[in-house]
């Protein structure tokens, strides 16, 4: 939706506009100066401010809500409750799964979780809303909540079949192996906590509906909303230019947003509604809690004969969420046996989610702590037996590699860490009251592809415009889709204009699975190609154009000025040449679907992720890698940990913009640091419910506790992952982290810690 | 006291002064200066993160100190000078060295907590605490980035800082 | 947050009268104010602005004392020259604290009427039963998430840590508060819950803190804070200790030495005990280590945080021994 003034600082030398030029952040300005408006500050006449009102027990049934105090509060304008709200109709979920022919109603009369939402008021100011909320009582009948996973209550779980993966005889080769290590990784319940709160502003205009939302995936979000109040997909406009942080958690419409739209619908008026910050932690899943178990066995000089892993994760009692466990298990050593299984357990917990590589990063966790702990017991450097076992094929899929960078990674990351100087035993390093511990660990994320389409528009003035209904909410698709253009149809950068965040332009399937600039770029390129075959052909084909006597094969495009190859002729800027045939305007719509699919298809493909292209599809096995090697001080009295270094060298394929590249691998990194020191849900057992929902208490780093990070980009251009050669970024930094962390706390330490975070207790 | 305390208890005429230029409210006396800034005067450059201290998204500057919008109330910054981060640039758009650096060194990615860091780190350099890595890191760190651009906020504020000195 | 009316004291008397008001609360830098009100913990009817009142933020230091003008923002009175050289303990406690932007905001005397942090008493909706919010009501916290909560000077009415800084280094150094007329030590000024954890402070009805007043000693010139927690700033103590010290002119036998804790105790709590076995023995990392296990005397854990009692005797020893090398 936002056009982006492009006064970039040009630093780093020539070719900033090409695909791969360390082109600053086009939407930088808007952005530091305060004039970029996310989707909740937009400013309409006539809003009124919606607040949730949350259930107090984490089970159990309401008996009855009192809202007359609430109702007779200044400014109210409406109270809803499960009885008083419009009735909505089911939606598909993201598999596009048919719903069932039932009601939904997004206030609970039967709750499930602690901080479910179960009443909302909507009054003239958001102060008034939120003291009549606090107004409104709500009596339950509470039963027992089943509050985690170590709950006698909880049981075993569901076995699910889909996540086995098992070749050779695991167990037995496990039995006879000479050297094995087994051991048991918990991580807690993780949050996105992204900076801008979820929320939404909802208008309706006659039987259309607009919805101001931060968004990870604009046209699925719409196909929701369409689907409960029965209006036409087109009849939903979802608008989203600007997203603070998303991390997974804002790629659905949750009850909440359904509250937003029916509340506006029953008023008449346009209503907003802000999570407060304890609700972000309770009206959304973040990182389900895990338990694994890694079983490794090797022969004594640590090639590895078998691994036996186990997996566990929570989801709700009334919705299913699959953390894979064995996602990168499975994958990162080669094996000649290996069994991965694993269990959902259904706790009293609203529907965990997608936190920054889901499965992958708890995964991780697993397997590259156990590895450590086979190179301790063979006493093979760590790095070392990662060599060793070195996957030359996915173990998996038995496929070849499309590219895996993994041992440049490891190569570079040493030498640039000093590897070579760590002392091999644990407590062999300190300064002072410091324990030092060096620690490595690998990450991996598959890349996942799907099909994107783009407009590309040159206008008479010679200007370029971008049209597509993805999101940048902070990756850099902005930036990184104005250098496609730029570059293709060979006009500067600086005549590119980017437009995005609209659910009425070109469509685009979800910011996830870091799968959007892969598929972005190939979309802009393709539709930018298709401009300029237009505008070639008719400077060579019109009449009118100066070219046309020049009987050319074929010109070429630069800095935005038309001429022949070898440069003889006339030459024309492209508003000239424009001018001179008479048109307004070159429109190209370029997608990478197969021209046969069908409008059904595409639908579906951009509002589901039922259509997602496997990465082991064809020949290849496709995934992005790193290498990450870490610093710990521990302080020897007090426990604490505190990173003072990390080295990472990472393998994601060509990189767009490598300083966009860069930060988002550096945040991935610095979430880590989070998690494996900080993040946990802490759960009062008694009630079911997360204490510490705040930004006080649910502890993500400061600045005070990052170092500086280097990172070493070792990928090459990997043409079966995408049409520029690039794979996932956003997601694989955070992935081998916390192991990596872990690690190194070991090695300064002796002590293993295998329960996330690593906090000071657990070292004292 | 003076005449405010005659003023109705539920609704106050306030006249604020935001970058320089007067705005006259009528607002109830528990609203904040966040939401006063972001609902009623149309400033949304200054964010709500976590509306309870404890993020620093909302950091605008009182009389020149770097403070929390959010746990600030309206009524109580009448007859103080308040700059938000769209007072921040130039009249002329040229933006301050701290806007700029940030741009250059890409301290930043959704862009949600930004004008706090900008803003606290304008005051952080003012304040003489930006005279280290270690000092920078330690004095920007009430303002939390979940997109984790701390190294390059970090970088930002060193040249900032040393542009200025120079 | 409820609605009130906002009234604007332009000197202590005005406050004085108003703050006698039913239902009326002082507000100074609003960052403890402002956010119970959000949670619903606090509930003014009346709100009285002292911000605004003229000269109550000065910082007076000479060679005997400091007094601290109760509006002296934390971030000034922790940057101030003349803290640093002589209470180098108070101005670590106060950068070390909060944020640099709350610091710009809250009072020194604010600072003092911090409430606790403890989650229970913050969240009213989610936990009606909190002694401190409604006297005979219950404990959440007892028996629930534990970890962040006091080992010493717990009742079985509240176990709510004391979350400050500053004033475990005012409590080191025997500082007084000024109540107008009435003055008395910081120490006695916050009250262990016993049975009646709504009462924190020795305050009375129409009091305004107007300063702070600490005497000058050898041992406030050689002192330090030490503050240990999860994450390296922006947040509260998982153990902290003001320590001050003072050696006999041999520069080996421990004259003078105050200690007191925060981050484990229900209020700042002075460890007499620890001062006492050091008093007049040689300094050496021995016999401050042994000394320090006598800081948690009588601590009583409730299972997530019994790590603090092994804690906090190693940060008094560390505090201890930093002092020593700075001799």
């Amino acid at each position: 939706m936002t056009v982006h003034e492009m006064k970039h600082a040009a630093s780093d030398g020539a070719r900033l506009e090409a695909v791969g030029g360390r082109l600053s952040r086009v939407d930088g300005p808007a952005k530091i100066t305060g004039a970029a408006h996310y989707a909740v500050e937009q400013q309409l006449e006539g809003l009124a401010h919606a607040v949730m009102v949350e259930s107090t027990v984490a089970a159990g049934t309401v008996l009855s809500i009192d809202t007359r105090a609430a109702e007779t509060a200044p400014g109210v304008l409406l109270v809803l409750t499960p009885d008083t709200i419009i009735p909505l109709r089911t939606a598909s979920d993201w598999f596009g799964t048919p719903p069932p022919n039932v009601p939904y109603c997004p206030l609970a009369r039967v709750v499930t979780y602690s901080g479910q939402h179960v009443a909302a008021v909507v009054a003239e100011t958001f102060e008034q809303a939120v003291a009549a909320a606090a107004l409104v009582k709500v009596t339950y009948d509470e039963t027992p909540a089943i509050v985690d996973l170590s709950d006698p209550k909880a049981g075993d779980g569901i076995p699910i079949e889909a996540m086995t993966k098992e070749w050779g005889d695991a167990q037995a080769a496990f039995a006879a192996s000479p050297v094995r290590v087994c051991a048991a990784y918990n991580t807690p319940r993780e949050f996105q906590a992204a900076m801008e709160p979820h929320g939404l502003i909802a208008r309706w205009q006659g039987e259309a509906l607009t919805i101001w939302e931060p968004s990870q995936w604009l046209d699925g979000m719409a196909r929701t909303y369409a689907e409960w109040f029965a209006i036409p997909f087109e009849n939903v406009r979802l608008v989203s230019p600007y997203i603070g942080g998303g991390f997974g958690s804002k790629a659905l419409a949750l009850a909440h947003s359904a509250v937003a739209a029916a509340s506006a619908k029953m008023l008449g008026r346009p209503v907003k509604l802000m999570l407060t910050r304890p609700q972000n932690f309770t009206s959304y899943g973040g990182r389900a809690a895990t338990r694994q178990t890694v079983a490794i066995g090797a022969d004594r000089d640590g090639k590895i004969q078998s691994i036996v892993h186990r997996g566990v994760n929570e989801t709700a009692v009334d919705g299913m969420w699959v953390e894979p466990l064995g996602s990168v298990t499975s994958i990162m050593y080669a094996t000649p046996n290996f069994s991965s299984k694993q269990n959902v357990v259904r706790v009293n917990t609203v529907v965990p989610g997608a936190k920054r590589a889901p499965g992958e990063n708890p995964s991780a966790f697993g397997i590259e702590s156990a590895i450590d702990e086979l190179a301790y017991e063979l006493g093979i450097d760590p790095l070392e037996i990662r060599l060793r076992n070195y996957a030359e094929e996915d173990p998996h899929a038995r496929k070849a590699w499309s590219t895996r960078q993994l041992r440049e990674a490891f190569a570079a990351g040493a030498e640039a860490f000093g590897w070579a100087k760590r002392s091999p035993a644990p407590r062999s390093m300190r300064d002072g009251h410091h324990l030092i511990g060096w620690g490595v660990a690998a990450g991996t994320y598959p890349v996942r592809r799907a099909h994107g389409e783009a407009v590309v528009n040159i206008l008479a003035d010679g200007s370029v415009e971008v049209e597509s209904s993805s999101i940048d909410m902070g990756q850099g698709t902005y930036t990184i889709l104005a250098q496609t253009a730029a570059e293709t149809l060979g006009v500067p950068v600086e005549q590119v204009s980017v437009k995005l965040g609209d659910s009425h332009f070109a469509r685009a399937g979800v910011a996830g699975g870091s799968r959007l600039a892969g598929v972005m770029t190939g979309a802009v390129y393709k539709a930018a190609s298709q401009a300029l075959d237009e505008l070639i052909g008719l400077a060579i084909a019109d009449p009118r154009s100066p070219f046309h006597a020049l009987q050319a094969n074929t010109l070429v495009v630069r800095d935005g000025r038309i001429a022949s190859p070898r440069g003889e002729g006339p030459e024309l800027s492209i508003a000239e040449l424009l001018s001179a045939v008479g048109r307004e305007k070159i429109e190209a719509k370029g997608d990478t679907m197969p021209a046969t699919t069908t409008a059904e298809e595409r639908y579906k493909n951009y509002t589901t992720i039922a259509m997602s292209i496997p990465h082991t599809e064809g020949d290849y096995s496709r995934h992005s890698w790193c290498a990450h090697f870490v610093e710990v001080r521990v302080d020897e009295d007090f426990g604490t940990v505190r990173v003072s270094r990390v080295v990472s060298a990472l393998d994601s394929g060509r990189l767009y913009n490598p300083k966009l590249a860069e930060s988002q691998w550096k945040g991935g990194i610095i979430m880590g640091i989070g998690q494996a020191l900080l993040e946990e849900g802490l759960v009062d057992r008694r009630h079911g419910r997360i204490v510490n929902g705040n930004l006080a208490d649910y502890m993500i780093p400061t600045n005070a506790d990052i170092p500086d990070i280097q990172t070493i980009s070792v990928g090459i251009p990997d043409p079966h992952s995408s049409a520029l050669g690039g794979k996932g970024v956003g997601e694989l930094g955070i992935v081998g982290v916390a192991p990596a962390i872990a690690n190194a706390v070991f090695h300064a330490t002796g002590k293993r810690v295998r329960d996330l975070p690593i906090t000071l207790e657990k070292l004292i | 006291m003076n005449d405010q305390s005659t003023i109705s208890p539920t609704t106050l005429s306030i006249h604020l002064t935001i970058n320089g230029r007067d705005h006259a409210l009528d607002i109830e006396p528990r609203v904040t200066l966040l939401d006063a800034l972001r609902d009623r005067l149309h400033l949304t450059g200054t964010k709500k993160g976590c509306d309870q201290g404890q993020c620093g998204a909302c950091t605008v500057h009182v009389d020149g100190e770097r403070v929390l919008a959010c746990l600030t109330l309206a009524a109580q910054v009448a007859g103080r000078s308040v700059t938000t981060i769209e007072g921040l640039a130039g009249e002329d758009g040229t933006l301050n060295a701290v806007q700029a650096a940030f741009l250059e060194q890409d301290a930043f990615q959704c862009g949600y907590c930004t004008p706090g860091q900008i803003m606290s780190a304008v005051a952080c350099i003012r304040e003489g605490h930006a005279g280290s890595d270690e000092e920078i890191r330690e004095y920007m760190a009430g303002n939390l980035c979940r997109c984790g651009a701390y190294p390059h906020i970090v970088a930002a504020v060193r040249h900032a800082a040393e542009g200025l000195r120079s | 947050m409820r609605d009130f009316s906002y009234l604007r004291a332009d000197s202590v008397e005005a406050a004085r009268n108003a703050a006698a008001l039913p239902g009326a609360m002082l507000l100074a830098g609003g960052t403890t104010l402002v956010d119970l009100a959000k949670c619903g913990v606090a509930e003014p009817s009346a709100v009285i602005d002292i911000s605004h009142i003229k000269g109550l933020d000065a910082i007076d230091v000479s060679a005997g004392r400091a007094v601290i003008g109760a509006l002296a923002k934390m971030s000034h009175v922790a940057d101030h020259a003349e803290i640093k050289g002589r209470f180098p303990a108070v101005s670590e406690a106060l950068w070390q604290a909060a944020s640099a932007q709350l610091r710009n905001m809250a009072s020194i005397g604010g600072n003092l009427m911090q409430r606790t942090r403890c989650p229970y008493f913050r969240d009213p909706a989610n936990f009606p039963a909190c002694n401190k919010r409604a006297p005979g009501s219950g404990c959440s916290a007892i028996g629930g998430v534990t970890r962040g909560h006091a080992v010493l000077g717990t009742s079985e009415a509240c176990i709510a840590t004391y979350p400050g800084d500053l004033a475990i280094a005012l409590v080191a150094f025997d500082a007084e508060v000024h109540l107008g007329e009435r003055r008395l030590k910081v120490e006695d000024f916050f009250l262990a819950p016993g049975a009646t954890a709504e009462r924190e402070h020795d305050i009375r009805p129409g009091e305004v803190i107007t300063a702070i007043e600490i005497p000058g000693s050898a041992a406030a010139r050689r002192s330090t804070y030490l503050k240990v927690r999860d994450r390296q700033s922006y947040e509260f103590a998982a153990a902290s200790a003001a320590v001050g010290l003072e050696l006999e002119g041999d520069g080996r036998t421990i004259r003078d030495i105050r200690i007191a804790l925060g981050g484990v105790a229900t209020k700042p709590w002075r460890a007499r005990a620890v001062e006492d076995a050091l008093k007049g023995k040689t300094f050496d990392e021995a016999t401050v280590r042994k000394a320090s296990e006598l800081t948690m005397e009588g601590a009583v854990d409730h299972g997530a945080n019994h790590y603090k009692i092994e804690l906090a005797p190693r940060v008094v020893a560390r505090a201890i021994l930093k002092l020593g090398e700075t001799a």
